[in-house]
């Protein structure tokens, strides 16, 4: 296990490599600099050429990207060239934003999706099974943005129920030692910032955990229906057991292994669904700030923060493969 | 993207060879009444891609600024059944000719994804080996940076457009493919045939081409087709934050639901239309691609 | 019965947040400042936050543009116009308790002449280098004294204070009113180090001092509370504030980039105010009783573009062909909900020097700009590029991709064959157009002060590579009338160079428009004014139904 653990840490080294390779390689081949973003409104040849001086876009490639790695090395992301704040000051902020989104996304879209992926499967070809099957592929099959719009305009703007923008009530003024905000009200013992804090979350997970949703509840279904015909359910069902503990001790918790992969894998589609749902509701979370640099050329955020995330990725994925072999213990990690 | 990897992934592992297989998908896949949904939804798309020009009731880009008002826009009538956009330019003959369009991204992107991952991955996993290694990191690699951030970071680079944007999302479909195409040759490569070929001497080429790739090959289709799905919705979402197609006169749906958030509130039915054709295409192919996965799965094999 | 009547009207007052509504008020702005040091920023939200923090020496009518009396309350020029004295108002005090005297003045102009090398740029230093034009000691090839129209401060006694100039300049007066100009306290200028920085192996400019973040220290009425990024800033009434008390304590700006989200968030009352209104929701606010909205005077130009250094548009022909070929009027009326003026000319007519009369016209004439290019010699259709831009919402330009396509078909039916590019706004469309890649673009201009100097002079007074033309004539006659000290004559030459323009026609000017701000009907005394978010202090605003 514990060989396990650290091969699969080394690993991460060269796609770490990699990706920092990529990214700089890629930031490179950027039409336009980030001379001209920082320059704005009012950039003249000269003052682009100080900037790149500047910043060291002047020097030869290799130059710069052995600055680079250096200053990674130092635990040293650079500075925004946009806010000019640290990119590790803005990922403390904003990675916790994104966080909790995507953790409210994903808690959504397991606690609505596995019951029903469970009963679709219970009632096999019934028209629950069928409604959830049809309703889950029509689920994937909306655009998040658009879902997000949709969602906005009827629970905030006509329905007046919920927030439209932002993670909390900006008029509060409540302390946050730890940014996760719904954490935040629980340590201070807030009821009513946990509310609040609720009630900002509800619109952009609904939105973010809808695809989770559809994926989650037909991998139950697939789960539970493999499960179901296996010998020792069963051998369970044949010796009397009642039928309620056959379902929780048997199949849920069988079906449920699937659905753990699922997590690791959707990871990387929560990232991408936050940078929409982020711009949507005013999240001041990490995947709408990545996308800003992108058009602002951001290049030092880009360098940052795409490795940020690139690391998280990997991390999860790696907690999954663990919490998989915790699960499940015939899957041993010889190889 | 890696809903449809997720799921295809599951195909790969469940998938087995024998001739049989494509005779009983089909008429297994003829009593899903989803995949027949799917099949007709796709249909409608297609035939009215193709007829746009006879059942469009005017020229998608024929701006009529006198219609619109002050404010933006006079909604349905008579003369233009779903309304007019921002431009005076009729709404329902932008969304039948972005039909085209749509389904022309879908097309080119998956193909674009496809050929470069079919490549990659039949490469990796036939040679094994170093090469192997070495593609599949970079693949590792380019599957840690979300898919839309690519995209984007790919658009940004080659510039706005719509091949451009095509080819984005057809590269951030890569590593989906390439992956999915070497865990399919690697589970066949060890098979009885493969290995009785190779033993009365067959080259590892013919062997390669002949009998691997096909056998390999009905998870990639049930892939593509759920490609084709999120293309269309990943093409979209390029569209809404600003990156859509150089001409704007090009009715792309994407595009045209960017445009109207602007109007959201003057006109929501500006972004309900086009928002409505992205769900029913993308629906139709998801279908699909549902009823292929079901009836190439083996597992699945004998029941209803 | 009257008990109930009683409860429910406590009840309610309370659920409105009845007390709390009268003194604070959140704001949606389109992002977060950039920093809190006025004379380091040149963007509207960081302006908007540091212009209710810092007073300058001089400052602008609410809702005007004439110059009135701020922190200096009487000044005059010497004979020559290199020197202009000030007197400064008395008692007042900065937010940190210091005293606001001459040496202030003087310590601020002088941090501003001597920037370091990393402050030089144009990104951050904008405004001193276009008002005064150089700095002290110049990194690079950045302009130093020799270009410089600062010479020096020199303090007389406590409550006098002298600017030298190295020329004439009849639009320093109302430059020094913007907030970029904003005095600050010196002891916190040290203390917090609002110059100090390092440069790192990246070569980042690493600022070490808090005085642009977290301690910015001015006379102004507000004060900052906190700032969070991303999710809000806080301004509380400063409590030592030498003018009316404002009524509001606590404001609170919230950058919502997205314009329709922003709409949204005030309809459901989670803020109070937006700037950067999109035109199309006009007719929304308009038509829903507890919103209103206020427009300011059209202090923008919106035009298309021609680059003479990519034939044909060296020819004048073409250039009028083109100018007769766009549906200006259209657009204009159209694309602006009623709220866009037609130009004629560069100048907006609220700004003195716009011509009255004389004025050459191009009214919307697809014959005769085909008859222009066949008499230039050139087969139909003429093959042009023109370009638009993305990812961006301008009053002169709301909805660019719409006046493009407008523009797009009234040329093709002009004799020009269109092909279409664009560009995300910032930074490839700005940096294209500014490195003349562009034959034809859509752009536009707002006032960065009420000047016509700040119109034409930036524009058309040198060579650029943006418009890629050489006119002498042009050039010394915007020259000479920036030079002119008497405002009649200034009027008249300016009037003359508008007409000028017109007839050369380096671009082709379309509409002139208004920015507006939304705000919840309850809010009260919001004045807005001519130049964008600057000089809307909150300090006169106040709620109430």
């Amino acid at each position: 296990m514990l060989r396990f653990v650290v091969r699969r840490l080394l690993l991460l080294v060269p796609i770490l490599i990699g990706i920092s390779l990529l990214i700089f390689g890629w930031i490179r081949a950027l039409p336009g600099s980030p001379a001209e973003s920082l320059l704005g409104e009012h950039s003249t040849p000269q003052a682009v050429a100080s900037i790149r001086h500047q910043y060291g876009l002047d020097k030869p490639i290799y130059v710069q990207y052995w600055d680079y790695v250096q200053t990674l090395a130092h635990g040293n992301l650079g500075t925004s060239i946009t806010t000019q704040r640290t990119i590790t000051y803005e990922i403390g902020h904003r990675f916790p934003a994104t966080f909790e989104l995507a953790l409210a996304a994903m808690l959504f879209s397991i606690l609505v999706g596995v019951p029903i992926g469970f009963f679709a499967a219970k009632r096999y070809g019934s028209a629950f099974d069928h409604l959830s099957l049809v309703g889950s592929l029509i689920g994937i099959s909306i655009p998040i943005f658009f879902l997000g719009l949709i969602l906005k305009w009827a629970f905030a703007v006509k329905l007046g129920w919920l927030p439209s923008i932002g993670r909390e009530d900006v008029l509060a003024e409540r302390p946050h030692p730890t940014n996760l905000f719904i954490l935040d009200a629980l340590l201070n013992g807030d009821p009513g910032a946990l509310w609040d804090a609720i009630k900002h979350l509800m619109l952009p997970a609904i939105a973010l955990g809808s695809i989770p949703l559809a994926v989650v509840a037909r991998i139950t279904r697939a789960a539970v229906l493999d499960v179901q015909n296996e010998d020792y359910v069963r051998t369970a069902r044949a010796k009397g057991v009642p039928p309620l503990i056959v379902d929780s001790r048997h199949v849920l918790r069988n079906a449920l292994l699937p659905v753990s992969t699922v997590i690791g894998l959707q990871t990387g589609l929560l990232l991408s669904g936050a940078v929409l749902t982020e711009t949507i509701f005013a999240w001041p979370g990490i995947g709408s700030w990545l996308k800003d640099a992108i058009f602002n050329r951001d290049y030092p955020v880009l360098q940052g923060g795409i490795l940020f995330v690139a690391v998280v990725f990997v991390l999860v994925n790696l907690l999954v493969d663990l919490s998989y072999a915790l699960i499940n213990p015939r899957i041993r990690y010889s190889r | 993207m890696s809903i449809a990897e997720l799921e295809a992934a599951d195909v790969a592992l469940e998938v087995g060879g024998g001739g049989g297989l494509w005779s009983e998908a089909w008429s297994r896949l003829r009593r899903n009444p989803g995949a027949l949904a799917g099949f007709a939804l796709v249909g409608a798309f297609a035939a009215v891609a193709i007829f746009a020009p006879l059942i469009a009731p005017h020229d998608p880009r024929d701006q009529n600024l006198a219609l619109v008002g002050i404010s933006c826009c006079p909604g349905p009538s008579a003369h233009h059944l779903l309304g007019v956009d921002p431009l005076g330019r009729d709404e329902l003959s932008r969304i039948i000719f972005g039909a085209r369009f749509s389904l022309l991204i879908g097309v080119v992107a998956v193909t674009v994804g496809l050929s470069f991952g079919l490549l990659l991955g039949a490469v990796a996993g036939y040679l094994g080996g170093v090469v192997d290694s070495l593609v599949m990191r970079l693949m590792d690699i380019m599957l840690a940076i979300p898919g839309l951030l690519l995209a984007i970071g790919i658009v940004a680079m080659l510039g706005p457009g719509l091949f451009q944007i095509m080819v984005a999302v057809g590269v951030a479909n890569v590593p989906i493919f390439a992956r999915l195409l070497r865990g399919s040759i690697l589970a066949q490569r060890e098979a009885d045939y493969v290995l009785a070929a190779r033993s009365v001497g067959v080259k590892r080429r013919v062997i390669l081409v002949s009998h691997v790739l096909p056998n390999s090959i009905s998870p990639v289709i049930v892939q593509g087709t759920l490609a084709l799905a999120t293309a269309i919705i990943d093409v979209a979402g390029l569209g809404f934050l600003g990156l859509g197609p150089q001409d704007p006169a090009t009715p792309e749906w994407g595009t045209m639901l960017t445009d109207t958030d602007r109007y959201l509130q003057s006109a929501p039915y500006l972004a309900i239309v086009p928002g409505v054709a992205i769900i029913l295409s993308v629906l139709g192919f998801n279908l699909i691609g549902d009823g292929l996965r079901e009836a190439l799965d083996p597992k699945l094999r004998g029941r209803a | 019965m009257p008990l109930i009547v009683v409860a429910a009207t406590v009840l309610a007052a309370t659920a409105s947040g009845g007390s709390h509504a009268t003194t604070s008020i959140v704001f949606g702005t389109e992002a977060d400042p950039a920093l809190l040091d006025p004379s380091l920023v040149s963007d509207g939200p960081s302006l908007r936050a540091t212009d209710q923090i810092f007073n300058s020496l001089v400052g602008f009518k609410l809702g005007h543009t004439s110059v009135v009396p701020e922190l200096a309350t009487k000044w005059h020029p010497s004979k020559s116009g290199l020197a202009w004295t000030f007197t400064l108002r008395r008692g007042v005090k900065f937010s940190d308790g210091t005293r606001f005297n001459a040496s202030a003045v003087c310590f601020n102009f002088n941090r501003w002449y001597n920037f370091p090398g990393p402050l030089q740029s144009d990104a951050l230093s904008y405004y001193w280098n276009t008002v005064f034009g150089g700095f002290a000691h110049p990194a690079g090839n950045n302009p130093g004294p020799d270009k410089a129209l600062y010479k020096g401060c020199r303090t007389h006694g406590k409550y006098k204070v002298t600017l030298l100039l190295t020329r004439r300049s009849s639009s320093f007066l109302s430059a020094l009113g913007l907030p970029n100009f904003g005095i600050a306290s010196p002891t916190a200028l040290k203390r917090y180090q609002a110059d100090a920085g390092s440069v790192d192996a990246t070569g980042v400019f690493h600022p070490t001092g808090s005085f642009a973040t977290r301690n910015p220290v001015g006379t102004g009425p507000y004060v900052l509370r906190s700032w969070s990024v991303g999710s809000r800033l806080e301004l509380q009434a400063n409590p030592r504030y030498w003018g009316r008390k404002p009524r509001l304590k606590r404001v609170i700006l919230q950058p919502i980039g997205d314009t329709a989200a922003r709409l949204q968030a005030l309809q459901t009352n989670e803020i109070q105010g937006f700037d950067g209104v999109n035109p199309a929701d006009f007719g929304t606010i308009r038509g829903n009783s507890r919103l209103k909205l206020l427009q300011r005077a059209p202090f923008s130009v919106g035009y298309v573009g021609i680059n003479q250094s990519l034939p044909p548009m060296n020819n004048p022909l073409v250039r009028k062909a083109v100018a007769y070929g766009l549906d200006r009027r259209t657009v204009a009326r159209a694309f602006y909900a009623g709220q866009g003026t037609p130009a004629n000319q560069f100048l907006p007519p609220a700004l003195f020097g716009a011509a009255k009369k004389g004025i050459p016209s191009y009214p919307y004439n697809p014959d005769k700009a085909k008859a222009l290019l066949r008499q230039a010699g050139l087969s139909l259709p003429v093959k042009i590029d023109f370009w638009y831009p993305t990812n961006v919402s301008r009053p002169y330009m709301p909805d660019p991709q719409r006046n493009f396509q407008a523009f797009q078909a009234s040329l093709e039916k002009s004799g020009f064959s269109v092909t279409p590019h664009s560009a995300p706004w910032r930074p490839d469309y700005r940096a294209g157009v500014q490195a003349g890649r562009d034959q034809l673009f859509l752009f536009g201009w707002i006032a960065d002060f009420a000047d016509p100097a700040d119109f034409l002079n930036v524009h058309f007074g040198s060579h650029t590579a943006q418009f890629g033309f050489t006119n002498q004539a042009l050039f010394n006659l915007l020259a000479k009338a920036d030079a002119e000290p008497s405002y009649r004559k200034r009027v008249a030459l300016y009037q003359k160079a508008s007409i000028a323009v017109m007839k050369y026609l380096p671009v082709v000017p379309y509409v002139w428009a208004s920015s507006a701000v939304a705000l919840d009907r309850n809010v009260k005394g919001y004045v807005p004014g001519p130049i964008g978010p600057v000089n809307e202090p909150f300090s006169h605003v106040y709620t109430g139904s």
